[in-house]
């Protein structure tokens, strides 16, 4: 039952972001911006090999220098992950803060600190390495699993134990549901393809930094670029043993993520170590290199095998996925879940099998980017899904229509220990009123053009969740918390540790809490939050910012309401029982104000706040812990129309239709700014994006340079009026206000749907990314479709 | 990969000032714009004992049409080559490639003098000077000395100047190709701001309808950006037909030696620079049917 | 080495050692840390600042080249009115989501504009090509283009 935002006050409406004005004054910090008196600057000596084993490593020089240096021996011996979002059961160690045996070209061996970072420079480079031995890189997940490859980790920890690592395989995931087999003998087409990604990096636009300061009495604040203040805590801790109590993490604008600061990056243990060494603030921030060589996301190999009826039922499906790790684990395991679950959750396939194996090569590690896998499996899916519907000769959209996981359906999108039931689902509206805006019908069979231009129409639809939440605990853990604590005047200060990457989610909270409460947004202050003064959020990730932290504010901001309204009691003689009392935004006396249906009583909420100030009543505030019992799926839709120069192999967009399935809109601009960034984000990993490894060295070629990662800029995407967005109108009972989120979901299918749109185009289907134009000339010449 | 490397720095307030340096001095590199030293600095490309900074001589920075021939200072910038009516009007393949230059804020800073010194094998501003066939002033304290365009560029980054001598002034010859046609195109790999896959040139001129004098230019697919004399010889005398261009198109391969780089394979250049030398001399054609330009 | 140049429009005085690039000038030395170090390497427009009007890359500009010039952040254009009027834009129309790129793409913008060469969508799309992983490009180009219906319907600037 969709309520309509046009009956909220505050939720729904469109206003300028609360750190807009920092930002476009150039005033707000970010972690490279903060200094403190003293502060040393840090640098990171790394190996320049891909697979090395080192002998020793001299300081001597860089010691003269006045240089503080640490190696291998001065930290921590214990391997760890740097990503705390599984359950330790799962979690896989095999990193060290710094290493005699790096695993890939980059990876820390050393570190210096300097009073400049011209100083600290030339330290580093006063670093001498002697060898072992160095290896040749395997740089290739299947050569890497042949029997008597050489092995880049022997041994690696388990939830705790050392374990064996076999053909570095660094994982596994199986899963079967049904009788695969049988639903392939019922199927009338059997369609089998093998899919293969580029590795892409994040380039988000601020590169990783770090300040570590010492506090007196033996403290440690810690100021980073992350989407979780508390597990960057709590790793601290455990690697350096160091009470959590003792060490307080800040949290800083950050300048975009897309998912390389949910692990704590590398740069932070090495600076706790500098800094534990020095007993002086250190500051280290990647130069532009630096941060390619921190993170990037897996190549994912994927072979897909799907049986079809001919009226376009799905009877089964079977899904490998080879994994290309990188040298450590960050998040392979996890990955392997979410990708069968991205996939489970796309159709009713009827019979499954999966088979994930995740696989160390000696590439930069990789980790989550932007949908976790979901963009790269719906890819292959909605590039299937078109093909099998042509085969058959079935509508593209009615064969989605068909078989889609959707309202009423059990859905797991985050793996197999994260399962809830759909409630809202808004995928019928958004395809047919897609289909229309984007002119669907006109679409001409690509045999049919001809000339050097051709344009095409694609579709893909797909999802994310909206947090990791379920009914019950498995492998993964999510849950947030919150304070709302009502000021002396009647402001609100609203504290938490959900961070905003850019999407405005702290923005949906401060506006949930306004609907709630009558009070203003511009009243309803963002609190400067620490690991010490907030309670715990695991992390801001898998789109839960709005639908998990916006929930959590809603429930803290009813139970405040409460209190104010058993404190209001007091103060209003005539009545007697609390739940007579309501609130609202008076647009008369333009406040909140606290009154009784039906009369005229009525008192500023400001009066009440100060009331309870004047006659020591106590501080009103509510502090609520909240885990999402249900991780419901936003859907999205893209229509999108491309035209492919014949003779260049380049791709342009003409015109874009995206749809989104949010529940309630909290904030539209950011959610029409959310999918405009999954779309360039998914344009540039359609086209461009890739980071290539050379097969001599490992090194990534370009010298990582990002001359040669190429990302889009304003000319490469459609003019404004050529890019509309739908928004479906549905309600999530779960959600706060019944708001899904988004963040991910709107990139997800996008690439499908521009694949699908040069297929349209040309005729042809890309199984590997990025479909550079070279490669499109290849394909057209293969074809035979090459005029010239 | 950050720091740059000790060197030491010296302001030259006059040409005069800037030759005498690098006459007394070995393993000297010029600042102009510093879009390419600058960086090259920064990645340890290239680590110079001196720099020599010529950015403040104004003097360098000027373009005027003399009737003959456009005069170019060296330290014009590739902006200023872009808004300038002259350079429009006169040598408008000039104009076509500061177009596609990088982008804005690049184009404040990059010198036409500095593209040519960098010589990268794909320098943006080469193959429009190699179809004008540009005369460049290189001076010395020895005295002046003007290097044709088509012998200045050695190999990747390699330049015919002597180490003691600046580049000060680039000169266009109009007069010398007379009314022509002209074509540009380069392919990178996103819209502006980008380097290039390939860039190509052309000029064409025509006579009683064949063709009396064509002249195209390619970048990123040899060493240094080339001329392709090949395809020039197959097309002079001939009619501009579309087939006649296809035949001679072909013939490009003589002339090049495209590598495959992180940027583009081989292969994919050649079919390109193929391709696009055929589509430009169509271009070209049409231009010098329509009485082509000064 | 001594070093003169106007930044936001005060004199300013540095000591420099002549391979101190501007950009570090800048943050390090002025402490103006609205303009950003996002790649050092003339590729992302993060670092951009006006100088004498034109927009550069401060991390390709050695400091001692500044001299006697006029430099301009978005510190310095606070008072402006069609910057009032951009920023104003940016911040209503979703234009800005991390924050990061946003100084170096206002200076190009309002620069654009100021120099006529922003005149519509197309304009920018030509003349802005800093890089935004964020925001997708198209509410900055709605903002801009809001900008440039206010400023022709009589905002004077």
């Amino acid at each position: 039952m969709p309520v309509a935002s046009t009956s909220y006050r505050f939720i729904g409406k469109r206003t300028p972001r609360k750190d807009a004005e920092a930002k476009v004054t150039g005033t707000l910090k970010y972690t490279n911006d903060l200094e403190v008196p003293g502060m040393l600057v840090g640098k990171i000596v790394r190996s320049p090999y891909a697979f090395a084993d080192i002998r020793r490593i001299d300081v001597s020089e860089a010691v003269k220098m006045g240089a503080i240096v640490i190696t291998p021996d001065d930290v921590p011996q214990r391997p760890f992950n740097p990503r705390l979002v599984s359950i330790e059961e799962v979690t896989y160690k095999d990193t060290y803060v710094l290493t005699y045996k790096p695993r890939y070209l980059g990876e820390p061996i050393a570190a210096v600190a300097a009073p400049s970072e011209e100083l600290a420079q030339r330290a580093a480079e006063a670093i001498r390495v002697e060898f072992e031995k160095v290896h040749e890189p395997i740089l290739d997940p299947l050569e890497a699993m042949k029997p008597g490859a050489p092995k880049i980790h022997e041994k690696i920890m388990k939830g705790g134990k050392w374990i064996d690592v076999e053909n570095n395989i660094a994982a596994r995931l199986d899963y079967e549901e049904g009788d695969v087999e049988r639903g392939f003998a019922e199927a009338d087409l059997l369609l089998e393809r093998a899919f293969k990604t580029g590795k892409r990096y994040h380039m988000q636009l601020e590169p990783k930094a770090v300040l570590c300061v010492p506090e007196p009495g033996g403290k440690l604040t810690i100021y980073t670029t992350t989407q979780t203040i508390h597990n960057t805590r709590i790793l601290v801790s455990q690697l350096f043993d160091i009470p959590a109590s003792r060490i307080n993490v800040v949290k800083v604008p950050i300048g975009g993520s897309f998912g390389s600061s949910i692990q704590t990056n590398y740069l932070v243990p090495i600076a706790v170590a500098l800094c534990l060494k020095a007993r002086k603030p250190i500051k280290i921030a990647y130069t532009r290199e630096e941060d390619m060589l921190d993170h990037s996301n897996f190549v994912f190999h994927f072979k897909i095998k799907i049986g079809t009826k001919n009226d376009g039922t799905f009877t089964g499906a079977e899904f490998v996925n080879v994994l290309d790790v990188g040298a450590h684990q960050v998040q392979p395991y996890p990955l392997l879940g979410t990708s069968l679950g991205w996939f489970v959750s796309m159709y009713k396939w009827k019979n499954i099998r999966y088979r994930g194996i995740a696989v160390y090569t000696n590439k930069v590690p990789g980790c989550a980017l932007r949908g976790y896998g979901a963009p790269e499996v719906q890819w292959a899916v909605e590039t299937m899904v078109d093909e099998i519907a042509e085969k058959l000769g079935l509508d593209p959209i009615d064969i989605r229509l068909k078989n889609y996981v959707g309202r009423g359906d059990i859905f797991w999108g985050q793996g197999p220990t994260v399962r809830s039931v759909i409630k809202s689902d808004g995928v019928p509206e958004l395809l047919l009123r897609g289909k229309e805006l984007i002119g669907w019908n006109k679409r001409v069979h690509p045999d049919e053009k001809k000339g050097r231009f051709r344009r095409g129409i694609g579709v893909a639809r797909g999802f994310h969740t909206s947090s990791a939440g379920g009914p019950i605990s498995g492998e993964v853990i999510d849950y947030t918390g919150c304070i709302l604590k009502l000021n002396e005047d009647g402001t609100l200060d609203y504290i938490t540790a959900l961070q905003d990457h850019g999407g405005g989610t702290l923005d949906a909270h401060v506006k949930i809490i306004a609907e709630e409460l009558g009070v203003p947004p511009d009243l309803i202050n963002l609190a400067t939050a620490t690991t010490e003064n907030t309670l715990y959020d695991v992390c801001t990730h898998a789109s839960r910012g709005t639908y998990a932290g916006g929930e959590c504010a809603r429930r803290a901001a009813q139970i405040l309401k409460q209190k104010i309204f058993e404190v209001a009691v007091r103060i209003l003689e005539r009545v007697v029982n609390p739940d007579a009392l309501k609130i609202r935004y008076d647009d008369e006396l333009r406040e909140a104000v606290v009154y009784v249906e039906g009369t005229n009583i009525k008192i500023p909420l400001r009066e009440v706040a100060k009331t309870a100030w004047q006659r020591n009543w106590g501080t009103l505030v509510a502090a609520v812990t909240y885990r999402a019992t249900s991780a419901p799926p936003s859907f999205t839709v893209y229509f999108v129309e491309v035209e492919v120069d014949t003779w260049t192999g380049k791709v342009r967009p003409i015109k874009v239709v995206a749809g989104a399935d949010v529940g309630t809109p909290i904030n539209p601009d950011m959610v029409e700014g959310q999918l405009h960034g999954g779309f360039a984000m998914a344009w540039g990993m359609a086209f461009s994006e890739n980071t290539q490894y050379d097969p001599v060295t490992g090194e990534i070629m370009g010298r990582m340079l990002i001359t040669d990662y190429k990302i889009p800029t304003a000319g490469d995407v459609v003019s404004p009026e050529d890019f509309i967005v739908l928004l479906a109108s549905t309600y999530e009972p779960a959600g706060p206000f019944g708001a899904k989120g988004l963040g991910e979901a709107a990139m997800n299918p996008a690439v499908g749907a521009i694949l699908n749109a040069v297929y349209n185009a040309i005729g042809i289907r890309f199984y590997e990314l990025p479909v550079t134009p070279d490669k499109v000339i290849a394909a057209l010449r293969e074809k035979g479709g090459l005029e010239w | 990969m950050y720091r740059l490397p000790e060197y030491e720095y010296y302001k030259a307030l006059s040409v005069e000032d800037a030759v005498k340096f690098l006459a007394e001095r070995r393993d000297v590199k010029v600042l102009a714009g510093g879009t390419d030293l600058v960086l090259d600095m920064k990645t340890g490309r290239y680590r110079p004992k001196y720099v020599v900074d010529i950015s403040g001589i104004s003097s360098l920075k000027y373009i005027r049409d003399t009737g003959e021939s456009l005069h170019v200072g060296a330290l014009t910038t590739i902006q200023e080559l872009l808004d300038s009516s002259i350079v429009a009007e006169k040598t408008p393949l000039l104009r076509l490639v500061a177009r596609e230059f990088a982008y804005w804020q690049i184009r404040n800073m990059a010198t036409i003098g500095g593209n040519l010194c960098n010589a990268s094998p794909a320098a943006d501003t080469a193959p429009p000077l190699l179809v004008y066939e540009a005369v460049v002033k290189a001076v010395s304290i020895r005295g002046e000395r003007f290097i044709p365009i088509t012998d200045f560029f050695l190999g990747p980054r390699q330049i015919a100047l002597a180490p003691d001598e600046l580049l000060v002034e680039v000169i266009v010859p109009y007069r010398k190709l007379g009314k022509a046609g002209f074509a540009y195109t380069k392919i990178g790999r996103r819209r502006g701001h980008d380097m290039s896959v390939v860039a190509v040139a052309v000029a064409l001129k025509l006579e009683d309808g064949v063709i009396s004098d064509v002249r195209i230019a390619l970048n990123s697919v040899a060493p240094k950006p080339v001329r392709a004399y090949t395809v020039e010889r197959a097309l002079v005398g001939k009619k501009p037909t579309l087939e006649v261009f296809e035949e001679a198109s072909k013939l490009v391969v003589k002339d090049i030696s495209p590598i495959t780089d992180v940027r583009a394979p081989a292969e994919y250049r050649l079919y390109l620079s193929k391709l696009l030398v055929r589509e430009l001399l169509l271009e070209a054609t049409k231009g010098a049917y329509r009485g082509g330009f000064e | 080495m001594i070093v003169k140049f106007k930044l936001d429009g005060k004199l300013v005085q540095v000591d420099v050692d002549p391979r101190e690039v501007l950009l570090n000038t800048l943050r390090l030395k002025l402490r103006v840390k609205s303009v950003k170090r996002g790649c050092e390497r003339g590729e992302c427009g993060s670092c951009t600042v006006l100088v004498n009007g034109n927009p550069v890359l401060s991390c390709m500009v050695l400091t001692v080249q500044a001299d006697g010039k006029e430099v301009i952040t978005v510190e310095g254009l606070q008072g402006d009115s069609l910057f009032k009027t951009l920023v104003k834009n940016f911040a209503e129309s979703g234009a800005v989501q991390c924050g990061f790129c946003t100084p170096g793409i206002l200076l190009t913008a309002w620069a654009g504009i100021v120099q006529g060469r922003i005149k519509d969508v197309e304009d920018v799309k030509e003349q802005v090509a800093n890089l935004c992983r964020c925001t997708g490009y198209v509410k900055i180009v709605e903002a801009v283009r809001k900008t440039l219906l206010e400023v022709n319907a009589g905002g004077q600037y």
